[in-house]
């Protein structure tokens, strides 16, 4: 028997979005990796996210009907908070799977997406210690999945406001011409590995520095320099992204201690003088004040807009979601079951 | 008195020199002749015509699971997936549970070979008890029940003292050792080749350094003590300047073997966290494929082997860095062989069987892997230019862990026959 749905009429709010859209669609269902994004879907995401951001916590009524379940496999303070709130904002239904659930009791992580999945949910979203398991996951769901982290792999959607975050600083279209330094746990971060490939395809040149025992294995294939003293690298940049020194990977043993590595690295007033002048400080959070980055700078200086990527990770996440659940082509993914 | 004639078939047996068209005779269970146009009387005759008739094919190296974990394998599924690739002995490595530490479990391996009377199965036993790298085996009892050598493969011995005097105590005994190279401090957590493929995945790297630094002190070490010493599964270009260098220097007591994923596969196979392609050592770069092929052509390299090591499909339906390392091989290395190393001539068709019967045998001592007369009547007989696709579902061996699926490879085994017997023709296990 079919069902009966009836739809409202868009608010104003809504049809502004919709213009902003222009009807445009993603290229991609699943959010896994950097890889999938194009400089049209990058440019549709930017678009829609800068208006979301003008109307704040506003409820739109978009995704309507749809649920998402975010997979925190992890725990996670902001990013959690922040596509729950994402998707509360579209008007979607949520609920939480966090750590010590049926994974813990010895399920494997496919079933229990797969479970999840059949709740007949829009999006999964899903934090995982071990890398790969929301791209492995994406293969067999009908849902979308949309990666929130996994291992030392990717983190899409944080590259996704900071590259939303450079963008507007520098007032372009692309960063063709800046320079980002990114300093910090190289190898462990997640983060970096979703920005690097964001940062290429924005045409940056990327600087990193950190100790040697922090950089994985043919980095330099992203296109990216290495410096082992953070002041040279730090000359002349337009940004500077301080990552934190991630001691629960088991990063410890990597340096001697956070004490040196402040001293050989931290983001100190005088560090970032070396900068341009009008150069901006980034970091992902969560930030361990007076080691990544001093603490006088960490949220309150002018140049640092460490808060204002938080703000744009939601207007980015409320974009995404959107564009992904709402889809105006009507095309679906292709899924096998396992 | 049973006879069989293999007819008109392509004969190669590299060590005596043939490679030609011939008849092979055997008559109860030996072989009885080997020449052209045969005129004995047969009981049996197989039409070899347009086949390559070879050695039963020898595997140095295989995980059979049992006893211990007969889910994942039994020595007959093994078996039967043994003589599905055209190999008729295969090596048992000691990793079961329990570990083949001590003659009961050895003694168990060879009654149940017996038994089951499909192919030669040859036990090792653990270099070290519990294969923890600490106190030593009891080697000569090992040896004296019918170990072919001892071999600590999956853990390998880390401390050197321990290794040295391992050496020392198994050329007292007249022992081989087997030696899977890994320095596990550098290995830590690694799940594949450390390199750009890791670093775009974001997954621990192995590095090569783990295996040549391992591979070097355990050369240093079998040149010392003149310890019977098998390098076991290399996959670097370290580890193949190592052993060259040693060889050179006139080591004789050092041999080693290359399993065949690792001159057909690089890490680039671990895209989109294929676990199947999950293994160790890890699939390695082109780089060290390319010098693991000059290895291979310069002698470098004595033996090809599989490392056969299966597992049941939720081990590997894991996250990569959960998954079980391992990729079975029966069933395809000599396809996998003949495919990346023959066609495209890095070698011939004899140099490629040389290393997967003959060499062997006489790396583990065993009067195997040749057809002379007398000897006893293990034979393949292979399509060569057969074209297949890698498909697990057809697999006789409970594992279907194998990072060849979906590959086209060319070359296939027609008859296997163990003991003058054709235990396998075309797909049937005669048993």
């Amino acid at each position: 028997m079919a069902v009966i749905l009836s739809k409202k009429p868009l608010s104003a709010a809504e049809k502004d979005l919709s213009r902003v859209r222009k009807g445009r669609d993603l290229s991609f269902f699943d959010l896994v990796s950097i890889d999938q994004v194009t400089p049209d879907d990058l440019g549709l995401l930017y678009d829609v996210a800068r208006r979301f951001r003008d109307y704040k916590t506003y409820k739109f009524s978009f995704n309507k009907g749809s649920s998402q379940v975010n997979a925190f496999f992890e725990p996670s303070t902001r990013t959690s908070s922040s596509f729950d709130l994402a998707a509360k904002q579209l008007s979607m239904d949520t609920a939480g799977v966090s750590s010590n659930s049926s994974v813990e009791k010895g399920e494997s992580y496919l079933d229990t997406v797969q479970t999840i999945d059949s709740y007949n949910v829009k999006t999964i979203v899903i934090r995982s210690k071990e890398s790969g398991v929301p791209a492995v996951a994406a293969r067999y769901t009908q849902a979308a999945i949309v990666n929130a982290g996994d291992g030392w792999h990717e983190h899409p959607t944080q590259a996704l406001l900071d590259g939303l975050t450079m963008l507007d600083h520098c007032k372009s279209k692309d960063m063709k011409g800046r320079v980002v330094v990114i300093v910090g746990d190289i190898m462990h971060s997640r983060v970096f590995g979703s920005l690097v490939r964001l940062l290429k395809m924005l045409k940056a040149e990327v600087r990193i520095s950190a100790p040697l025992t922090l950089i994985p294995e043919d980095v330099e294939k992203f296109g990216v320099k290495w410096y082992g003293k953070v002041e040279e690298a730090l000359a002349g940049a337009d940004i500077v992204y301080a990552l934190r020194v991630q001691s629960e990977r088991g990063a410890n043993g990597f340096i001697p201690t956070l004490r040196e590595y402040s001293k050989m690295f931290g983001i100190s007033r005088k560090r970032l003088d070396l900068a341009k002048k009008d150069a901006i400080l980034m970091h992902p959070g969560p930030v361990i004040r007076d080691i990544d980055v001093h603490s006088a700078l960490a949220a309150v200086d002018e140049q640092s807009y460490i808060l204002r990527q938080v703000e744009n990770g939601m207007a980015v996440r409320k974009a995404l979601l959107w564009l992904i659940v709402d889809r105006m082509d009507g095309k679906k993914k292709t899924f096998t079951r396992k | 008195m049973s006879t069989l004639l293999i007819a008109g078939g392509h004969v190669i047996d590299p060590k005596n020199g043939v490679d030609g068209v011939a008849d092979v005779f055997v008559r109860d269970g030996k072989i009885a002749a080997v020449g052209r146009n045969l005129k004995e009387k047969a009981d049996k005759k197989i039409d070899a015509k347009g086949l390559t008739v070879t050695p039963g094919l020898i595997d140095l190296h295989v995980h059979f699971r049992e006893p211990g974990r007969e889910d994942k394998e039994t020595f007959e599924t093994a078996s039967k997936a043994a003589l599905a690739g055209g190999i008729t002995a295969a090596v048992a490595m000691p990793n079961t549970n329990p570990i083949a530490d001590n003659q009961t479990v050895v003694e168990f391996i060879l009654k149940r070979s017996r038994d089951l009377d499909l192919i030669n199965i040859y036990p090792t036993g653990a270099i070290t008890k519990g294969q923890e790298g600490a106190m030593l085996s009891e080697i000569n009892e090992l040896k004296n029940s019918g170990a072919v050598a001892i071999t600590d493969d999956g853990h390998d011995v880390q401390k050197e003292g321990v290794l040295k005097r391992a050496m020392e105590y198994a050329r007292t005994c007249g022992v081989l050792l087997m030696s899977h190279c890994e320095t596990k401090d550098l290995t830590e957590d690694g799940v594949m080749h450390e390199g750009w493929i890791s670093t775009q995945l974001g997954l621990p790297g192995s590095p090569a350094l783990s295996e040549d630094m391992a591979v070097y002190k355990n050369i240093l070490l079998a040149e010392k003590t003149g310890a019977r010493l098998h390098l076991m599964h290399n996959s670097t270009a370290g580890s193949m300047r190592a052993i060259r260098e040693a060889k050179k220097r006139g080591a004789k007591n050092i041999t080693a073997e290359v399993s065949v994923q690792h001159f057909a596969l690089t890490d680039k196979e671990c895209m989109g966290y294929n676990t199947l392609a999950k293994m160790y050592p890890p699939l390695r770069s082109q780089e060290h494929i390319d010098a693991i092929i000059a290895g291979i052509k310069d002698g470098t390299v004595d033996a090809f082997t599989t490392d056969h090591a299966p597992h049941i499909e939720p081990e590997k339906l894991k996250a990569f860095q959960d998954a079980a390392f391992g990729t079975v091989g029966l069933e395809t290395s000599f396809a996998v062989m003949n495919t990346y190393l023959v066609k495209p001539k890095h070698i011939s068709l004899k140099q490629g069987i040389e290393k997967m019967t003959s060499s062997p045998a006489r790396i583990i001592g065993i009067n195997k892997g040749h057809l002379s007369k007398g000897a006893d009547a293990d034979i393949a007989i292979f399509d060569t230019e057969k074209e297949w696709v890698v498909d697990e579902k057809k697999f006789l061996s409970k594992g279907k862990n194998s990072a060849f699926i979906g590959k086209k490879l060319r070359g296939k085994a027609v008859y296997t026959i163990v003991g003058g017997v054709v235990k396998y023709d075309n797909g049937t296990i005669i048993a």
